[in-house]
């Protein structure tokens, strides 16, 4: 048994404790004791690649601006303290409180009632977040930001202060109810819409989201294809709920390529609205994700395939890249596995650029044309092989890459959010997905939706 | 693709090592495990190639740029 020392928080009372990451076997753990609350212990890996194996070094990088000097110390001090290692890749901006869904399973707790800030209030957020987190990706999110109706509006204002990627995290329901909403979030300036996308019948819609979706996901899948906006997938993964489900979203996205860009796949966390405190049986950690990737899909997708992040984390994340064949095949960009190589230290501030960049690269409609959902299978004349060593027979004409490179790409990843019982502070020192807190502080997206065992949040009003 | 045309300068080398012109041909250039054919200047006896500049600076940057992992 070996072990690594972190910190983490108590889940009774959120003070900061001496945590320790434990080896068992295949699986690690994180494992802490508050003085007053006990022992708690969380299963955080399970199984191949090993943790141990999984890095990717990065040279620290102050953020743009911290927002101020150290004084509780961390995780009490945001926005962004010195102590932050990593600039904002993604910046969220939570546009609504309201929802009109209501989620029995909710990191934001939205509801039906809520406030708004106005569009003055939203466009002091653009022009702070120019000096703090220039050139970042912007998410617009909430709540549900489709029942704000000067949307829109609010995706131009983004635009207009610089921000070249913007993003609409969505359910979906006005995308499909709404003929010409797609568009016009298109023609203001829109770039990618980031979907909730549990699964591909009613059943796990209930579960998670309380009533049947299936119709109205499909429906907006539709909406942006026709609109040209770019659509990633994006699963709540529940063990027992939709984890047999992971082959049948990637098939579903694929069948929508080019419309679709990709699937970002979030095992559950356990903060804001869920269930209740989880047994380890109601985890879903990384590696047994890219397993069940790989499992469900023939092999189409493989566990060597996914590589961790140069930007957030190593433990936060996994992602590959695919070019996909004339019959809709995936060959991926980077055939070599990366999990277990030495792998030489980028700044920081470095792989955030290359993640800012493939985001909006990857997560955009393609450039060249529709995105009508036709699927993969594709009359285009660049030919792909459909396996990926190296061998001279498998070369790929350097123009056919480039052209297939600008429409046939797919990107498979999924993120590890952390809730009080799993929370490790180095993990959030590197993490690069801030959420713009309504004061105008950057603060780590797991701090920002953390709560306590009885439902207090760390920092969410 | 670029056709001789347009590397008619770089055409006008000749091969220091054999005292050949150079010629097109396709060849095979690998990078972060993946393998490409273009066509470039080549000797025709040694093999040796000239990457032009502007197939240094333009397509192979631009693959480059598209593999370079997040």
């Amino acid at each position: 048994m070996s072990q690594y020392p972190t910190q983490s928080l108590c889940p009774i009372c959120l003070a900061r404790i001496p945590a320790q990451r434990v080896w068992r076997g295949q699986e690690v753990f994180l494992e802490k004791h508050c003085a007053a609350h006990g022992f708690f212990q969380t299963v955080i890996w399970k199984g191949a690649p090993a943790m141990a194996g999984w890095h990717r070094p990065k040279l620290s990088s102050r953020p743009a601006e911290a927002e101020h000097g150290a004084k509780q110390d961390c995780p009490f001090d945001c926005g962004l303290c010195p102590k932050h290692a990593q600039r904002s890749c993604t910046v969220i901006l939570e546009v609504t409180q309201r929802c009109d869904l209501g989620c029995p399973v909710c990191y934001a707790a939205s509801g039906p009632k809520g406030d708004d800030p106005s569009p003055a209030v939203v466009a002091g957020w653009f022009e702070r977040l120019g000096q703090t987190s220039p050139g970042a990706n912007i998410q617009l999110s909430g709540g549900e930001p489709t029942l704000r109706d000067d949307l829109p509006a609010l995706v131009e204002l983004g635009r207009r202060a610089g921000f070249e990627f913007i993003q609409i995290n969505t359910n979906g329901l006005r995308l499909a109810r709404e003929p010409g909403y797609a568009q016009a979030l298109k023609n203001a300036g829109a770039a990618s819409v980031f979907l909730q996308f549990d699964g591909v019948n009613d059943d796990v819609y209930r579960w998670l989201r309380g009533r049947a979706l299936w119709e109205i996901k499909q429906a907006a899948v539709a909406a942006c294809a026709l609109a040209g906006l770019g659509v990633v997938l994006v699963p709540t993964l529940v063990p027992g709920v939709n984890t047999h489900a992971v082959g049948a979203i990637l098939e579903a996205a694929l069948a929508w390529y080019p419309a679709v860009r990709g699937v970002h796949f979030q095992p559950m966390s356990y903060f804001g609205r869920h269930p209740g405190r989880p047994t380890d049986s109601r985890r879903l950690t990384l590696p047994e994700l890219m397993h069940a990737i790989e499992t469900q899909s023939d092999g189409w997708f493989k566990v060597e395939h996914f590589r961790p992040p140069g930007c957030e984390h190593a433990l936060c994340s996994f992602h590959a890249q695919y070019l996909l064949s004339e019959h809709g095949r995936p060959r991926p960009l980077h055939p070599l596995p990366m999990a277990g190589q030495s792998v030489a230290p980028i700044k920081a501030e470095e792989g955030a650029r290359r993640a800012i960049d493939f985001v909006a690269r990857q997560w955009a409609a393609p450039l060249s044309g529709s995105t009508a959902a036709s699927g993969p299978s594709c009359a285009c004349k660049e030919k792909i092989p459909e396996s990926s060593n190296t061998s001279p027979k498998n070369s790929i004409s350097l123009d056919d890459f480039l052209a297939a490179a600008q429409s046939r790409t797919f990107c498979v990843s999924a993120m590890a959010f952390q809730d009080v019982w799993n929370l490790d502070l180095e993990r959030v020192q590197g993490c690069c997905i801030h959420v713009l807190a309504g004061d105008g502080r950057l603060i780590p997206f797991c701090l920002y939706n953390l709560t306590a065992a009885d439902g207090r949040a760390l920092y969410r009003p | 693709m670029k056709t001789t045309e347009d590397w008619s300068e770089e055409l006008s080398w000749r091969c220091a090592a054999c005292d050949r012109p150079l010629e097109m041909g396709q060849v095979t250039v690998t990078y972060m495990e993946n393998s490409f054919t273009t066509d470039m200047p080549r000797c025709r006896q040694c093999g040796q190639v000239l990457v032009p500049e502007g197939l240094a600076l333009g397509k192979m940057a631009e693959v480059e740029k598209i593999l370079e992992d997040k």
